[in-house]
């Protein structure tokens, strides 16, 4: 023991600790430093922060995509993994993560985006990095022009095409005199201006406009502001207040009410037949794509809703109280087989054929429907780096959404504002 | 017990009031406010028993039940070296295993079953610290092995403060970092940690992990409110406080850091509100993200601990004022503080429970296959995580009375507590009631501030 002793004296010990301690920030350099066999795609997802509710089922729809993709024999014959890194639903560590994955992981592209403002906090790193970059998200910002050949929205329709091709149905079928509630802040204000463009252009107009506070949780002394004459109130409101506001409309208008027109993102994950949503029953939503199995569910659906393991309400078939974000996440989905089209249409390889894959994602153009595309078949538009495909509305019937109408491809465009193919890369 | 059960009834009957359909949008349909008034009268009412009640009857509620004869185990230097090995390999799991913040098990373990579980663990049930800590057996290794103590004495001047700054440090690194839960960045910070403490322990002995090392100092505060103890050579069964009231007043340091533990628990709830973000002048539909609140989120928790201690000490001076008590001020803040301990572990308890039934389901998950290369090692079998609960009225329901129980149950332990290490510290009864005055109005404006923060709408 006492030689022990003199082998390990107190002060070798610490130096030893100390020595750790120096080189641990070091470690992490070494971290997947493993061979680039696999295809490593970066998955910024939102694992933490006001977008995890969307970032589980976005996780989940990825996996399924993955091994999907896998089973089928991979990309170019290599087998696909996914870097998944959590942004916290924040701009800035969202770019932090893009160069996580351009720098220490050696990915070749990132994906999987959803909220606009890590989006656009995130776009000019990848431009920076010349990382391709397949945002997830909706927003109107790629085919606005405001970000960067490495930005693509190839598995998502953006929601100005959405607002603008739900106005023909509103005002042949529900109304041409509507008032639109929304919250009042950027979000808000798009639905305001692009629906009311849309809705004059079909004949109708907006009565009025009611902007809500932002941080309001109670709803009922703005619902006199609704003119009489409404035949339509289309509401968009978000946040957690979002229940009670339907609730409260609910209680304002009783059993006479004009029609009621929503987007489901303010009800994504809820269950509709939710007690205490009973006013929702014969009300109308936009769907990105259907979360009930409608009459003529094509088997691309149902082979998509088997993977990633959703029931025919769009529940979770290990949890029936688990309801999906079916209306969004089917990007990821769809923006993981064009991606697998677009590396091997360029031949890719590796990171020098990232210029060659998005030039083969903007040579892009029809998308026909199929397993890879089970939402319905697609248009991308090259220039814009924008897809475009068909909307859904459906009707509350018995708690479930009943589609009661399919927009074409042709209401959902509209001119391009930018073209991103003669930016240099 | 009796005053508990009166809470968990008024609980349930204002349970029953209505019903109503995920998480927070589902929490704003309760009647949250009838929820509020009546955890307030709990509490109220436990300070109107206490003033008409004979003095022995709340100390009485705390005496223990004694068990058998106990001596403790020889084998906790063991157990510590395994937490510390465990520590080491998650460490190693953090800089090499997933990105993924849900798949990897570094931050599921700290921030999961360490900072939710083990914290309650060792507030409600037992001081297991003893045998879980990362450092003890560690240390004894190092002594045993090198044959010689301490080199260094901790310089008595600097007191608990260490500790404090570790703990706000802590807090600070929780609440304001923007990536607290990336594997990489939490392996470096927890590794460096443990290191640096393991060489403080070495340098220093034992008086370090007491008063420097923040991790230690909190287990050792909340252990104070286990119900499992030792009481004079037996195992000990007793409402939470018992121990406290056991033992010799805590030092100013361990009292100060006792109001720390509650200011941060306290704030770390406050930072999430509509309120909050619209003090910041944010738009509380579209939080921007942690990186453009760090600044004044460190700045509302340093204000947090600022203002709690000074209205503490006020409240506790006054109380002697009214008492005609004066001049033992610093030794009524060294007894009262402790009584808030119960508050601080309820808040915590209550502020957690969503995420430990979220989080902790990924944590199984992670421990079932650590590596992330499909291993089963706790047959879970095909396994998906659910949130479905957070869209169920009924359950939401549930989880919300049991997070407001846990917030109730806490301030009325700490009022009775006040109550009796008031009569200790004040001779006379009518002295002992009119010393508490400020504290219970304090207590009781603290349980509204509680439901209502379980209540109020968040923007994260």
């Amino acid at each position: 023991m006492i030689k022990t002793a003199k082998t390990f004296s107190r002060r070798a010990t610490l130096t030893g600790i100390a020595a750790g301690a120096a080189t641990l920030p070091l470690w992490a350099r070494y971290t997947n430093a493993q061979t680039a066999e696999p295809l490593k795609l970066g998955f910024q997802v939102h694992r933490t922060g006001i977008g995890s509710a969307y970032g589980r089922w976005y996780g989940r729809t990825t996996d399924a995509a993955v091994k999907v993709i896998n089973d089928a024999g991979g990309i170019n014959g290599r087998m696909v993994e996914v870097i998944a890194e959590d942004d916290g639903t924040d701009p800035r560590r969202g770019a932090e993560v893009l160069e996580k994955f351009a720098n220490q992981h050696g990915c070749e592209l990132a994906f999987g985006t959803l909220f606009s403002h890590v989006v656009i906090g995130s776009a000019p790193r990848a431009g920076e990095l010349k990382l391709p970059y397949f945002v997830v998200s909706e927003g109107h910002h790629v085919a606005s022009g405001m970000l960067n050949r490495y930005t693509l929205q190839p598995g998502i329709t953006d929601v100005k095409s959405q607002v603008k091709a739900m106005a023909p149905y509103v005002a042949n079928n529900l109304g041409k005199k509507v008032t639109m509630i929304f919250p009042d802040f950027a979000f808000g204000h798009d639905h305001r201006d692009f629906f009311t463009a849309a809705i004059e252009e079909q004949g109708g107009e907006v009565l009025e406009q009611i902007a809500i506070p932002p941080a309001e949780t109670s709803f009922t002394k703005y619902f006199p502001k609704i003119p009489r004459e409404t035949e339509v109130v289309y509401h968009v409101m978000v946040g957690p207040a979002v229940l009670t506001f339907v609730k409260e409309l609910g209680e304002f208008f009783g059993p006479s009410r004009p029609a009621m027109f929503g987007f489901i993102d303010s009800l994504e994950a809820v269950d509709l037949a939710s007690s205490g949503l009973e006013f929702l029953e014969g009300t109308y939503f936009w769907e990105g794509m259907c979360r009930d199995v409608q009459p003529d569910q094509s088997e691309h659906d149902k082979f998509y809703r088997a993977a990633v393991g959703v029931d025919a309400r769009g529940a979770s078939v290990s949890d029936p109280s688990d309801m999906s974000t079916y209306g969004h996440m089917f990007g990821c989905w769809e923006t993981l087989h064009v991606i697998k089209d677009g590396m091997e249409a360029a031949g890719y390889a590796g990171p020098g054929d990232r210029s060659k894959l998005i030039e083969a994602v903007e040579a892009m153009s029809a998308l026909p429907e199929s397993r890879a595309h089970p939402q319905g078949d697609k248009i991308f538009n090259g220039k814009t780096h924008q897809v475009f495909g068909h909307q859904n509305i459906s009707r509350v019937e018995n708690g479930k959404l009943v589609r009661v109408h399919r927009t074409s491809i042709e209401d959902t465009l509209y001119p391009d504002q930018v073209d991103y193919t003669t930016q240099p890369f | 017990m009796r005053f508990l059960w009166i809470v968990v009834v008024v609980l349930c009957l204002a349970g029953q009031a209505q019903a109503h359909a995920g998480d927070q949008g589902f929490v704003l349909l309760l009647p949250t406010d009838i929820y509020i008034w009546s955890g307030v009268a709990s509490v109220v009412l436990t300070v109107i028993l206490l003033a008409v009640l004979p003095d022995r009857a709340g100390a009485a509620l705390f005496r223990p039940v004694r068990l058998w004869r106990w001596h403790g185990s020889g084998l906790r230097h063991w157990t510590s070296g395994g937490a510390a090995l465990f520590l080491v390999l998650l460490v190693w799991a953090g800089l090499y295993g997933s990105r993924d913040p849900l798949v990897n098990p570094l931050p599921l373990v700290v921030w999961t079953v360490w900072w939710v579980i083990l914290v309650s663990l060792q507030g409600v049930v037992m001081d297991h610290w003893r045998w879980t800590n990362p450092f003890t057996g560690p240390g004894a290794l190092m002594a045993h092995l090198t044959g010689e103590r301490a080199p260094l004495r901790y310089p008595r001047a600097l007191g608990y403060a260490p500790g404090m700054v570790g703990f706000v440090a802590f807090a600070g690194f929780l609440l304001a970092d923007i990536a607290p839960a990336d594997p990489a960045r939490l392996a470096v910070v927890v590794g460096l940690y443990w290191l640096i403490s393991l060489a403080g322990l070495c340098l220093f002995g034992p008086r370090w992990l007491v008063r420097a090392e923040c991790v230690t100092m909190l287990m050792r505060s909340f252990a104070r409110m286990a119900i499992v103890g030792r009481h004079r050579g037996r195992l000990a069964l007793g409402l939470p406080g018992w121990q406290l009231l056991a033992r010799r007043p805590m030092p100013m340091g361990g009292a100060i850091f006792a109001l720390l533990l509650l200011a941060v628990g306290s704030f770390d709830g406050l930072n999430e509100t509509f309120w909050w973000l619209g003090v910041l002048g944010l738009n509380p539909l579209e939080f921007p993200g942690r990186s453009a609140v760090v600044g004044p989120t460190l700045a509302g928790l340093c204000l947090s601990v600022a203002g709690l201690l000074l209205i503490f000490v006020a409240c506790t001076w006054l109380g002697l004022i009214m008492a005609q008590a004066r001049g033992r001020l610093a030794l009524a803040v060294r007894v009262f503080a402790p009584a808030i301990l119960p508050i601080a572990l309820g808040y915590h308890i209550a502020h957690y429970i969503t995420s430990f039934l979220v989080d902790g389901q990924y944590a199984l998950a992670a421990l079932s296959d650590p590596l992330n290369q499909g291993a089963d090692l706790l047959g879970l079998g095909q396994y998906s995580v659910s949130t479905g609960f957070l869209n169920v009225a009924g359950q939401v329901r549930a989880i919300w009375l049991t997070q407001a129980g846990a917030v109730v149950i806490g301030h009325v332990i700490a009022i009775i507590l006040a109550h009796v290490l008031a009569l200790r510290l004040v001779a006379d009864a009518r002295g002992a009631v009119l010393s508490q005055v400020p504290l219970a109005v304090f207590m009781v404006g603290y349980t509204f501030f509680g439901l209502w923060l379980l209540a109020a709408p968040r923007g994260f």
